[in-house]
């Protein structure tokens, strides 16, 4: 029963680590910005969420509304007043990494200053798990989780594939310039790309909120999912990140039947390390030097 | 081009001037260090710890019991090893401290041998690690540790309440490494059982699958030794993954967030017993200046990095009445010399190891953020 416990464990912990990838990857995939302020996005959406949630008891949806918008409009702000003013002065790609991860810590501290340095949760009974099965714990909570992230990137397929604004932002991943030629600019296609990919990581932090909880020093381990989900799914590939996502949650959570809990984490960096030696360009990716 | 070269020469060099005058005017205040946790997931500690010795140094100051203004220079440890050895460095190279405080297990341990090299006198009065105690004449400590703390709740679990087999979740870091070697030690004694002990990173932040592994050995109670955020993620994640058995664990568990977890109530826990009414006016003025600066109660932690700051003013005060100079070996044979302490809650002396006796209490979360005393400290 224990390994059975552990694949529905995995199964959550990997939807929740697609849900938080996803957007990195779909920035990463079309901006080539190393978006490391990713994390402080988590972090900003999920202190939103619990600000209107359980402060200001405004009810779910609406504190959800809040955590959309709080990430949208620090994902494309940040692009336009930091991002933008970089590349425009022909900054490497090194002094965008540099300045989103200045503004990740900036963002660390200023929550930290509003909130306090405590972890802060969200009760609700949906995390309470229920005995199904004799040994098989699992909480609503679960099922949420798999359904977010089964809507989200049902969305984002048709967003990606169906729509003009979805063939336009992955001509901008595959060729930047000669979008220029259709009409279409960079800047405002990058401020899209921000948009979708900021707000994609909404879920993944209210999921978080009312599971594990928050802190402001979180968006570390957040963007170290998000680094190791893109690299093993491979650059610019959503349905990789995806993948990987769950790949990395379920090792994480099926090692514990062989070895202590101690070694779990170091599961995914063996994966990655694999990845990167014998498959660099991941599951689904493509090679992103010309 | 030479006219200006000139200007800006004399310019700097006045800047010089004045900023050395300064500091001359200023030479017979004193600093101390603190290398505390001021960022990352242990923050909150760190918060907690400075309050303490913050409110210290203000009635130092007040009091004008050295002859300069006392003064604590901060640095962050990020309650990590090799982060908490750069900031003892930085403190006792570039600040000249000649005394500093110092918090968690593994930072201490690392900070020490600073410490004992350089003759400057360390303090710790948060990390509860047994190994404290052996740290050598320049690592002091004011709080009791883990395995006085161990000894008086083993027995509380299996024989006041039959809660016989344990499981333990500790943190893999020198303070649960103990913790595992101390409780282990324990249990065979009086007839308990270690029936599962798991490790678990400083990092990890996901417990469903740990609390699997815990379901699976069937313990009647688990213990846990961890700390800072991390703590009450497991706690959380723990009772949310279907483990019903009653929790137990250290004095780590004596902050607000834990205090204030839903999921917390219940849990039993050591702490050092401090005697709140006790009738001095050093206790009196610490918890009403406490109160009135913060709006909350102190706690064990504040009570420790406070009293810490006072044996540094007590010992400094007294050397500089005897004209020696404040030094960390002058201090270390000050207080070898000085038979006791008045502490907050307590009069305590130190051990020929450095560390201080105060009996141990058990609480309960009582989930409103406060701690329900159960068993009075002996």
């Amino acid at each position: 029963m224990l390994v059975i416990q552990l694949i529905f464990n995995g199964l959550q912990t990997g939807a929740l680590y697609a849900l938080i990838a996803a957007g990195f990857s779909l920035i990463f995939g079309m901006t080539r910005v190393f978006h490391a302020a990713h994390g402080a996005t988590f972090t900003l959406a999920g202190y939103a969420f619990y600000e209107m949630y359980s402060v200001a008891h405004l009810g779910w949806p609406l504190a959800a509304l809040t955590a959309v918008v709080a990430a949208g409009v620090f994902g494309v702000l940040l692009d336009r007043w930091v991002y933008a003013i970089i590349q425009r002065h022909e900054g490497s790609f090194f002094t965008v990494f540099a300045a989103s991860f200045g503004v990740a810590i900036v963002v660390q501290n200023v929550i930290a200053m509003a909130f306090g340095r405590g972890l802060v949760t969200i009760s609700t009974p949906l995390s309470k798990s229920v005995e199904l099965a004799p040994g098989l714990f699992i909480a609503p909570m679960m099922a949420i989780t798999i359904l977010a992230a089964l809507i989200c990137f049902a969305v984002l397929q048709y967003l990606l594939t169906k729509t003009n604004l979805g063939i336009a932002l992955r001509a901008l991943g595959e060729n930047p310039v000669l979008i220029e030629v259709y009409g279409l600019t960079q800047r405002k296609l990058s401020q899209y790309a921000f948009l979708i990919g900021s707000v994609l990581v909404v879920p993944a932090a209210i999921l978080t909120a009312a599971t594990s909880g928050l802190n402001p020093s979180m968006s570390h381990h957040v963007m170290l999912i998000s680094l190791a989900a893109t690299i093993v799914g491979g650059v610019g590939s959503l349905r990789g990140a995806a993948l990987a996502g769950m790949l990395l949650g379920m090792a994480e959570n099926l090692c514990l039947a062989v070895i202590d809990p101690q070694w779990s984490e170091a599961v995914t960096f063996i994966i990655l390390f694999l990845f990167i030696l014998f498959r660099p360009g991941g599951v689904y990716g493509r090679a992103i030097t010309s | 081009m030479k006219k200006t070269f000139r200007s800006t020469a004399l310019t700097f060099a006045a800047l010089t001037l004045s900023m050395s005058m300064l500091n001359t005017a200023s030479a017979a205040d004193v600093a101390i260090g603190a290398a505390f946790p001021m960022s990352g997931d242990n923050a909150e500690y760190g918060q907690i710890f400075s309050s303490g010795a913050n409110l210290a140094v203000e009635h130092i100051n007040a009091d004008k019991k050295l002859s300069g203004k006392l003064t604590i220079v901060y640095e962050d440890s990020q309650a990590t090893p090799a982060q908490g050895v750069i900031a003892a460095n930085k403190l006792i190279n570039v600040s000249k401290v000649p005394f500093m405080l110092s918090a968690f297990t593994g930072v201490s341990k690392a900070v020490a041998p600073v410490g004992a090299r350089t003759k400057t006198v360390m303090v710790n009065g948060g990390g509860v690690g047994p190994d404290l105690a052996m740290l050598g004449d320049y690592f002091w400590n004011t709080i009791p540790l883990a395995n006085f703390e161990v000894r008086v709740i083993a027995p509380y679990l299996v024989k006041e309440k039959g809660l016989k087999k344990v499981a333990l979740i500790y943190v893999d870091d020198p303070l649960g490494q103990s913790i595992l070697k101390e409780l282990s030690t324990e249990l065979s004694k009086i007839g308990g059982e270690l029936v599962g002990s798991f490790s678990i990173p400083t990092t990890t932040q996901q417990f469903s699958g740990v609390a699997a592994r815990v379901r699976d050995v069937k313990p009647d109670v688990v213990y846990f030794a961890t700390y800072g955020n991390q703590e009450v993620q497991l706690i959380k994640q723990l009772r949310d993954n279907g483990i019903t058995q009653p929790m137990a664990s250290y004095s780590a568990v004596d902050i607000p967030s834990v205090q204030a977890l839903p999921e917390a109530k219940g849990i039993y826990y050591t702490s050092q017993q401090i005697n709140w009414d006790k009738p001095d006016a050093i206790t009196k003025r610490m918890i009403t200046d406490y109160q009135a600066k913060y709006n909350k109660k102190p706690n064990t932690y504040v009570v420790n990095y406070y009293n810490s700051v006072l044996v540094f003013g007590e010992l400094a005060a007294a050397l500089e009445k005897a004209g020696k100079p404040i030094t960390g070996e002058n201090l270390l044979a000050q207080r070898k010399a000085t038979p006791n302490f008045e502490f907050v809650g307590s009069t305590v002396s130190f051990e020929n190891d450095g560390t201080i006796k105060a009996p141990i209490q058990i609480m309960q979360v009582a989930g409103d953020g406060t701690g329900t005393l159960l068993v009075p400290g002996k």
